[in-house]
């Protein structure tokens, strides 16, 4: 009978019209008081980083909100290892965060295994127009854009200049050689009896090996993904590295093994060593004071002429396969990148900004560490080559054998021949399987 | 009258007897409160652990559908992993070595406190408090920084975390308490009376009577110690070292699969300690029947 009742209909219609302008009502009070409501949407964000990058990544997240109502963003940081542990589990738990700080290193790792979304079409597409082509291609895999880095740095030789002058060690300077490091080194060793070694022993990073590699024409991995040396390499360059370890030029074997990438075990850090290695992107604005004392920047020493560093993305941001907010995740990697706001306020922060306008904008800002991180790319700009395509699968995983296997050498558990094969062997196996 | 003629067992049966009838045989009910642990056992751990089962006979990258392998996860564990024995043998020593130390720690710590004394509460609760601490990461943390020099030695890095363990003798310490309260006094009573010393009465009343309580805390000791991680973890930034010192099985096991995205390969990893467990288990069980002693037993 009712079926056939118009004014019925009608008034529901009115009804349901009526509500509807009520809930978008109530959405708008929703998003303009802040409060959680339907339209409103929450994503995570974590990275890696110290307190300093935190501090200023809560800033810039604080004005994204405020230029986004709609969008509230949770963020969570680690120091790099535990951040890498900890982002495998919630993966692999399929609570992935939307928008993660992903390395140069696992990104082909995470991007073939179907973990990460395109940047460059699709839902979460990113304006990449003021990021450089040679940076881009850092995060492509196979043609596509899975990280798009934020910032570059680039490998940097870093002494505690006073501690030098003191022991009568020469500065670097353009062109100087290994050996020229390993006599410098020395000179602080001896004029402290040992108690501050000229340099933390560099022998197990694969980093710095690999810019040894690159002073010689050679590199970490083949563009087919191959190891692009051999085991006579490894064993030069660890013959190089545990000479000064025996000389006393460089820490002991018992500090050397504890170094993690935590700044509680790096012996520069702990004042038991002048000098190391390192990213320039390390230099945040509390650096001299967490340091204890200030640092002078130089480029690597060389026996070639080549420096052998490269213009590398210092990290990168991706989004997860399956963010359900990939468009609101794109949002806040645009405004990460390409903000002139977010710029001032996230400074050298990461690293110099990858984004032409806002490295030149921030250039003129910088005081302290991140003037000198600055200052130090400035100064190699020319000389740094582009970075390579992204390492491949097992990449990690080779990164932590060779630290692994260079305890061998400084414990003496092996000559350092039949642990540069050893090295090999396991390397091969982790980037095949 | 006729009441006055049964005994009293009569009188139990028969108050059962209308209990049963008046709510009526109902073992629904026994299941019904079981329902929690049965479910939690069931979703929480037989199920993992199949799953567990079926991924270790896979590739499984954590990320992707995993890829039927067969055998080739155990084949490659036994033939072709040098970190995999390296890793066996430090839980192997490490077992030999905390297990042992810690029940004796356990049971002289209990044989002094298991005295009438007021202060008796507050010594038990002080020596209980490391357990309580000890699985967490902070302490990890500070006897990282206690044992500095130590723990970057192969040589001594292992015996931090043995030392770590024995110091959290606890749990077993209050097993062993409740064990000694319950030998009767008038052993102790007799033996004074044969004129036995300390000693004497130490091996030939407390110990056999203890020996129940004994081989349980030795079951569960060593499952635990073969178990052991979080040290190891904490201690060696996750790393196992120096030179693979404190790779400690689940800690190897646990770098194969989060750090090397080798989920299958792990898997089987810890199915090989499950049986393995379970066997060393099966010999404790059958090496008892020599040295522990049930009460009302004839010997």
């Amino acid at each position: 009978m009712r079926r056939g009742n118009r004014p019925g209909g009608v008034a529901r219609g009115i009804a349901l019209a009526a509500l509807g302008v009520l809930l978008g009502a109530t959405a708008a009070c929703g998003s303009d008081g802040g409060s959680s409501s339907g339209s409103n949407v929450t994503i995570r964000f974590d990275w890696w980083g110290n307190p300093d990058r935190a501090e200023v990544t809560e800033r810039a997240i604080d004005l994204f909100e405020q230029k986004n109502p709609t969008i509230k963003v949770e963020t969570s940081y680690a120091e790099f290892n535990a951040y890498f542990q900890k982002l495998t589990t919630q993966i692999a738990g399929g609570g992935a965060p939307d928008v993660l700080q992903m390395d140069y290193r696992y990104v082909r790792e995470y991007a073939d295994r179907g973990v990460l979304s395109e940047l460059d079409s699709g839902p979460s597409q990113v304006d990449t127009a003021g990021v450089t082509q040679q940076l881009l291609s850092g995060g492509t895999i196979n043609g596509k854009l899975y990280g798009i880095p934020p910032t570059q740095n680039t490998q940097v030789f870093s002494y505690d200049f006073a501690q030098w002058e003191k022991s009568g060690a020469a500065a670097p300077k353009d062109g100087w050689t290994w050996t020229d490091l390993k006599t410098a080194a020395q000179k602080v060793s001896d004029s402290t009896s040992g108690a501050v070694r000229g340099l933390g022993d560099f022998g197990g990073i694969e980093d710095w090996f690999e810019v040894w590699l690159r002073q010689q024409g050679k590199q970490l991995y083949t563009p087919d993904g191959k190891l692009g040396y051999t085991a006579a390499e490894v064993a030069q360059w660890w013959q190089m590295t545990d000479g000064m370890r025996r000389s006393g030029a460089s820490t002991p074997a018992e500090l050397t093994t504890k170094m993690d990438g935590s700044q509680a075990n790096d012996p520069v850090a702990q004042k038991k060593a002048s000098a190391g290695f390192g990213y320039d992107s390390g230099f945040t604005a509390k650096s001299w004071e967490i340091l204890g004392r200030e640092f002078k920047l130089a480029a690597f020493p060389t026996d070639t002429g080549k420096i052998g560093q490269y213009a590398k993305p210092a990290m990168m941001f991706s989004v997860s396969k399956r963010s359900e907010h990939k468009p609101e995740a794109a949002k806040l990697i645009n405004f990460l990148i390409n903000d002139a706001d977010a710029g001032k306020i996230l400074g050298m922060s990461r690293g110099l900004p990858a984004n032409a306008q806002i490295r030149e904008q921030v250039g003129g800002t910088l005081s302290g560490p991140p003037a000198v991180g600055f200052q130090f790319e400035q100064q190699v700009a020319a000389k740094l080559e582009p970075a390579p395509p992204p390492p491949p699968k097992g990449a990690g995983t080779v990164k932590s054998t060779f630290q692994r296997v260079y305890d061998d050498v400084i414990f003496e558990r092996s000559t350092i021949a039949q642990a540069a094969d050893k090295f090999i062997a396991e390397a091969q196996k982790a980037i095949s399987t | 009258m006729a009441v006055q003629v049964l005994g009293s067992r009569d009188v139990v049966r028969a108050s059962r007897e209308r209990q049963r009838r008046r709510y009526g045989e109902r073992p629904g009910i026994a299941y019904l409160f079981l329902s929690p642990w049965v479910l939690g056992a069931l979703l929480l751990t037989v199920g993992p652990m199949l799953g567990s089962l079926y991924l270790s006979f896979t590739d499984y990258d954590l990320f992707t559908t995993p890829e039927w392998v067969g055998l080739e996860n155990y084949r490659n564990l036994f033939t072709d992993d040098s970190r995999f024995v390296a890793a066996v043998w430090v839980t192997v020593r490490y077992v030999l070595i905390s297990t042992p130390l810690k029940l004796v720690a356990a049971l002289a710590v209990a044989l002094l406190l298991n005295r009438a004394s007021r202060a008796q509460g507050f010594y038990r609760s002080a020596f209980y408090a490391p357990s309580l601490l000890g699985a967490s990461v902070a302490v990890a943390l500070v006897w990282r920084v206690i044992f500095g020099d130590l723990v970057s030695s192969p040589r001594y890095a292992l015996l931090v975390i043995v030392a770590l363990a024995v110091w959290q003798f606890g749990a077993p310490m209050v097993i062993f308490l409740a064990g000694l309260e319950q030998i009767p006094q008038e052993l102790y009573d007799a033996s004074a009376v044969d004129g036995a010393g300390w000693w004497r009465t130490l091996r030939s009343v407390t110990l056999p009577m203890l020996s129940p309580v004994i081989f349980f805390n030795l079951v569960l000791e060593t499952i635990h110690a073969f178990q052991a991680f979080t040290g190891a973890f904490v201690i060696s930034s996750g790393r196992g070292g120096p030179i693979d010192s404190t790779l400690f099985y689940t800690l190897y096991l646990y770098q194969k699969g989060f750090n090397e995205f080798r989920m299958g390969y792990a898997s089987a990893m810890a199915w090989v300690l499950v049986l393995v467990v379970a066997a060393i288990t099966a010999v404790l069980f059958r090496t008892a029947r020599m040295w522990v002693f049930y009460a009302g037993e004839d010997r």
